[in-house]
Order: C-alpha cells, then structure tokens, then sequence
C-alpha cells in the first residue's frame, strides 16, 4: 500500500448521526470555519493526509457516503441527489448555517448537487475533478470495466505511483471493502453513467463562491467538464494542477491542499 | 432423464490473432468482425442442427440469450424459439432464458411466450435468467439492481401470464398502469420455468420457494455437488423433496467411435468454448453489485480459475465436459447422475467452432448410444401436462 493511502495524523473523532434513518458515519476534526469534505468513490478512509492537512485551518467534516466505508446502505438512496439531501439534513443537525464544501470527483458532483440544493447555505465550494456532467465528445473513463492496474494507470500521473498503489497483496477484507466501494458507486453513477442530466442547467442557481480544481494530466474526466462546471456556475473561476492526475490529492496534495486553503482563505 | 439439446450458437470465426489481441468474445470485441455473409449460413445450419434434435427422440431443446458477444449469437431467443415452434411438432421449446433483469418492458417477454406457446401448441418452457455480468454494460443496466429487477420481472410475468382481467403493477423498478397480455398461454396456470443459477443461495431458496426447476452451468463437479446439495436443503426447508428431473445441469458432451477419436475431434471445439467464447476479464464478468457481497466473499475464497486459463485436461478432470466414446460417456454421465443427483441434462452437442458434420454424427451417437441407457422419465407425463 502506497503511503499517499494510509491513514494521516488520528486527530479527528469519528462520529454517527442518524439522518433521515441513514447512520451516517462522519470523521471530524479540526478548529475553524466548518469545511464539508465529500470523497471521491476510491481511496475511502476515515481520515487522510489531505484530511489532516485541510483540518490545521478548518473544522473538517468528512462523511461516508451511503454504501461506502463505514455508512450502510440506505434503501432511500437511489441516485446522487438523495446523497445531497441526505448532507443537507446532516448539516440540519449539526446546526451548521454556512458551509464550505469541497467534493472530490464523485464527492464533486454531491457537492454540485448540494450547492444547488442548499444555495444559501453552502457558500464556499470547491470542486476537485468533479464527475456529475454529460459533455458531449468528452466521455468519462469506463473505470466499471477496468482492471485493479488499469485503473490505478487512468488514476494517477505518475505512473510509478500507480504501480506502487498495486504492488501490494491484499487480504479479502479489503478486496470486500473495494468491492463494497465500487457497488455503491454502482448504485449511484452506472447509469446515467456519472451524471446527473438534469445537473448542467441548474449550475446557475449556484450562488457560492467557486473554485474549479482540475488535476491538468486527469485522464478519467476530461478538462471540458471542468469547463463547463466554472463557465455555467456564475462565481467560478479555473485552476490546473500541473502534473497531476485524477487522483490529484493523493499524488499532488501539498500543492491541491495549497490551492484549496488559498481560495477559502481568500 | 430428460434429455435436451442445448445450443448457444457461438460465431466461430474469429481471427486468428483472437487469442494475443482480445481480451474477450464479448462487450468490446469489435462487431466489424461479424460477417453477415457467414451469419445467413450460419442461423439456418444451427436452427437444422435444433430441429434434428426432435427426430432423434431429445425432450427438449433449448436456446438462450446473450448479447454483444461471439460467445452466442442470440440477442433474441424468442425469435430462435419461434422460428423452432413451426419447424417442430412435439418437442418442448425452451428459452434458458430470457434475461428478464436486463428488459425495461418484462411485459414483452409474457407476451412473446405467450405467444410462441400458442405458437407451439403449449410447448414452450420459459427460463429466466439475469444475464451474464458483461451484459450490465452491454445493457446499460446497473449490476447493483439486477437482483431486484430480476424478482420484480418474474413477478409481473406471471402475473401477467396468470392473471384474467387489466391490472395496475407498480414496483420499484416497474411501473405499468395498463398490464393485459393478450395472447394468454395454452399452458396452465403458466409455461414451467426454469432457473439457472450459479451458487447464490438466494437463487436457490427462492426456486425452492416457488417449485421451479433449478439448473446449474459451468462449474466443477465437486461445486455443483455443494449447489445442488445446498438447493435439496433449501426444498426440505420448503417441505419437500426434488425429483431429480427438477435439478437440471447443462454439460458440453462429445461422442466418438473411440475414447482417442473423440478428445481429437473435441479437443479444439472444447477449447475454442473455454478459452475463447469465455474468455472474459473479471471485471466484465462480476461488475461491482452483480454478485451479493456473500456470494462474492465465497467467489474470492472459492479458488475457482478464469476458464480460459483451465487446460483441456483440467476441463475434464474438473467435470467441465464429458468426452469419449459411447461407452466412457455413458459410464461417466451415469457416475456424474449418481453423484450429484440431477435427472434434468442439458447436453451441449455442438460447441465452440464444431462444424455441422460433427455436431450432426455427435448428436446421433449421443442419442443413439447414450440415451437408450438411461431410463427417460417424465416426457409423457409433461406432454399430458401441457394437453390438460
């Protein structure tokens, strides 16, 4: 296992509300303005470097959507809009009237979802390779039919990083927490395959202010999609990572972190 | 025993850099190499090869569906099946299946049975399948919901096929506010169904539950025993005892004048089946939510090898295909009876690239030779079945 992967310093508390009959683990940590921190569907862990890093300046909220890590299923969740509401109620019960959201790749386009939804309240967003468009001539990767190196090859620039994600044996509880991971996000993106149709032309009401985060070598989600995401979000503005994949805050997380702590300072 | 030709229609001419260049017969193998020329020739020598079944005294014979894959060439059994319905008189027509998890509209599949068992006179059985995993992709349907819309398809079916007047259905995955299939099938209540199921205990009990006939493919001998063993437990928690005939097993079977003649002629057909027909990544063949998380957990510890990385020899130690002369494959067709207690034999006559002549001598000796050493149970009870 790469060390990009293992967990980072353990100062966050894990927690469990009950939303809407869902038990939604969430880890917390960190002291400042509250920062929603959604994941993308691979590399789920209940705290990460980029967790820890986010945290020294924000208070870092960080759930397991549905399915994934430590969250059930829920029966309710049938799509990524009942993920949205489902973070809506959380953040009823944690009485928090202002957010920051920052979602990664599938956690983008909750967070797309979210800031739709909760246009008032979510004030700050930051999308990080988000998924969640249909643009046409741009598919995103098939990562459903590839194989465990393949994917970490599309994943990742470095394709030594990518090699070394796999170069581990893995015992058949984490290949049945991979396999938990992957249906979930089954469940909510084989189809519409990563998108939500209807998502494009609701991107105006967004009213928070905006960063569009693109990993510049990402070869699973091309760059139109982060296009569109900044041109149709009226407060956004386009920022490139150089040298950096999908996986942009696992092999480039000192200069995305810096990025995303420059924008919510701002 | 009953007796029935299974056929999968396979397209045998791949390339000959099949083996270096492509991964699978399926999902991504490029259709440009369909020849339509091939394919006219093709359907009508296979659909020959079917209809001969019912002169040589097979119960059944049974067609199934796949899709986007050389593996089987029929999209559409139905249309196999109905094709079959005119050029036959008595032998059962049975669809090993239709995939019903895979259909936004199960009510087409109520009515094209319906249908061709008007066709036939009552002579269609109706399996139900979900659908290889490939075919989530294949179909655009998410593998996470398979099992689901697989229950709920059954359900509207026979209730559809069951039912005498217009009724509203609403499901998670289905909703018709109008559901009236016209025609309604000569057999009563409905078809018999059949279910094929690879080790889901699940599938199992949910046969169980219903009486229907379980059927296993493509597994070695020592798992199928676990399955079956596993589907008599499941039916004893029901409150009853399987006949054989309701515990089926579809086998590639070959017969030759000699032990040695038959693997000759076998060997590359047999071969052609495992290593190329299924040859298919795992990710194709178990996409995430496909497999239960218990059945996946079993799948991983289970050891079980791709088939395309099986030898011929481990396909026939393992119980993947009987292979031989007509004496050595009545003496292990009977063993395999005995071991794993099934009376229900799909026999796979022509596979892989087997051409005609073969198929043709291989069904004849297979009928000729092997059949007439079990005792045929059943037909006649069915046939008075689907009279009354």
């Amino acid at each position: 296992m790469n060390d990009a992967l293992a967990d980072g310093a353990a100062d966050f508390v894990p927690r469990v509300l009950d939303v809407q009959g869902c038990a939604v683990h969430f880890s917390e940590g960190g002291k400042g303005e509250p920062l929603l921190v959604l994941h993308p569907a691979g590399g789920v862990a209940p705290w990460l470097p980029y967790h820890a890093a986010l945290a020294r300046h924000f208070r870092v909220i960080a759930p397991d959507h549905p399915g994934f890590g430590r969250t059930p299923e829920a029966k309710e969740v049938e799509g990524v809009d009942d993920v949205a509401f489902l973070y809506s109620g959380l953040l009823d019960l944690l009485e928090i009237e202002r957010v920051a959201v920052l979602g990664i790749s599938l956690g983008g386009w909750i967070a797309a979802e979210l800031a739709v939804l909760e246009r008032r309240r979510v004030d700050q967003l930051v999308l990080v390779n988000a998924i969640g468009l249909r643009v046409e001539g741009a598919p995103i990767a098939d990562l459903f039919a590839m194989s465990p190196p393949q994917k970490a090859a599309a994943l990742f620039h470095d394709q030594a990083v990518a090699r070394a994600i796999f170069s581990g044996d893995f015992d058949i509880e984490m290949i049945m927490q991979f396999y938990r991971n992957e249906k979930a996000f089954a469940h909510l993106a084989w189809q519409p395959f990563c998108c939500n149709p209807k998502l494009r032309r609701r991107l105006p009401r967004i009213t928070a202010r905006t960063l569009v985060l693109l990993g510049a070598e990402d070869r699973v989600v091309p760059k139109a999609h982060g296009e569109v995401y900044a041109n149709a979000i009226p407060n956004a503005q386009i920022e490139l990572v150089p040298d950096a994949g999908h996986a942009l805050l696992f092999e480039k997380m000192d200069a995305g972190v810096a990025a995303i702590e420059r924008f919510l300072s701002a | 025993m009953h007796f029935n030709l299974f056929h999968l229609m396979p397209y045998p001419y791949l390339p000959a850099d099949f083996d270096e260049k492509h991964s699978t017969a399926s999902l991504t193998i490029p259709n440009g190499l369909f020849d339509p020329a091939k394919g006219q020739e093709l359907y009508n020598r296979y659909l020959d090869e079917l209809e001969f079944a019912e002169k040589l005294g097979f119960d059944a014979i049974c067609v199934n569906e796949h899709h986007q894959s050389a593996y089987g060439i029929m999209p559409s059994p139905n249309i196999i099946a109905a094709a079959l319905a005119r050029r036959t008189s008595r032998i059962k027509l049975c669809v090993l299946g239709n995939a019903i998890a895979l259909r936004d509209h199960p009510l087409r599949v109520a009515e094209e049975i319906a249908m061709i068992d008007n066709i036939s006179g009552g002579r269609v059985i109706s399996g139900m399948v979900r659908g290889i995993g490939f075919e989530s992709f294949a179909q655009n349907i998410s593998p996470t919901r398979s099992a689901a819309r697989f229950r709920e398809a059954h359900d509207l079916i026979v209730k559809a096929w069951t039912t005498r007047e217009p009724f509203q259905w609403v499901s998670d995955n289905y909703e018709f506010r109008y559901a009236n299939v016209w025609p309604r099938p000569v057999q009563q209540p409905h078809p018999p169904i059949w279910i094929p199921g690879t080790g889901s205990l699940e599938t199992m009990q949910w046969v169980a539950e219903r009486r229907y006939d379980y059927l296993s493919v493509y597994a070695p001998s020592r798992v199928i025993k676990i399955w079956f063993d596993m589907f008599r437990a499941a039916a004893a928690a029901c409150g009853y005892t399987p006949p054989e005939e309701k515990i089926g097993l579809l086998l590639p079977i070959y017969v030759a004048q000699s032990d040695q003649r038959a693997h000759d002629e076998a060997r590359p057909h047999l071969e052609w089946l495992f290593h190329r027909g299924l040859k298919i990544t795992p990710e194709l063949y178990f996409p995430p939510g496909y497999l239960s998380d218990g059945s996946f957990r079993g799948l991983l510890s289970s050891g079980m090898k791709p088939f395309h990385l099986l030898s011929y020899d481990e396909l026939l130690d393992l119980g993947h295909a009987i292979v031989g002369s007509p004496t050595t494959v009545r003496e292990k067709l009977k063993a395999m009876k005995a071991y794993l207690g099934f009376g229900n034999l799909c026999a796979l006559l022509q596979f892989g690239d087997m051409p005609h002549s073969r198929a043709i001598n291989n069904m004849e000796l297979f009928a000729s030779e092997v059949m007439p050493a079990f005792e045929r149970s059943g037909a006649s009870e069915r046939q008075l079945q689907a009279a009354g």
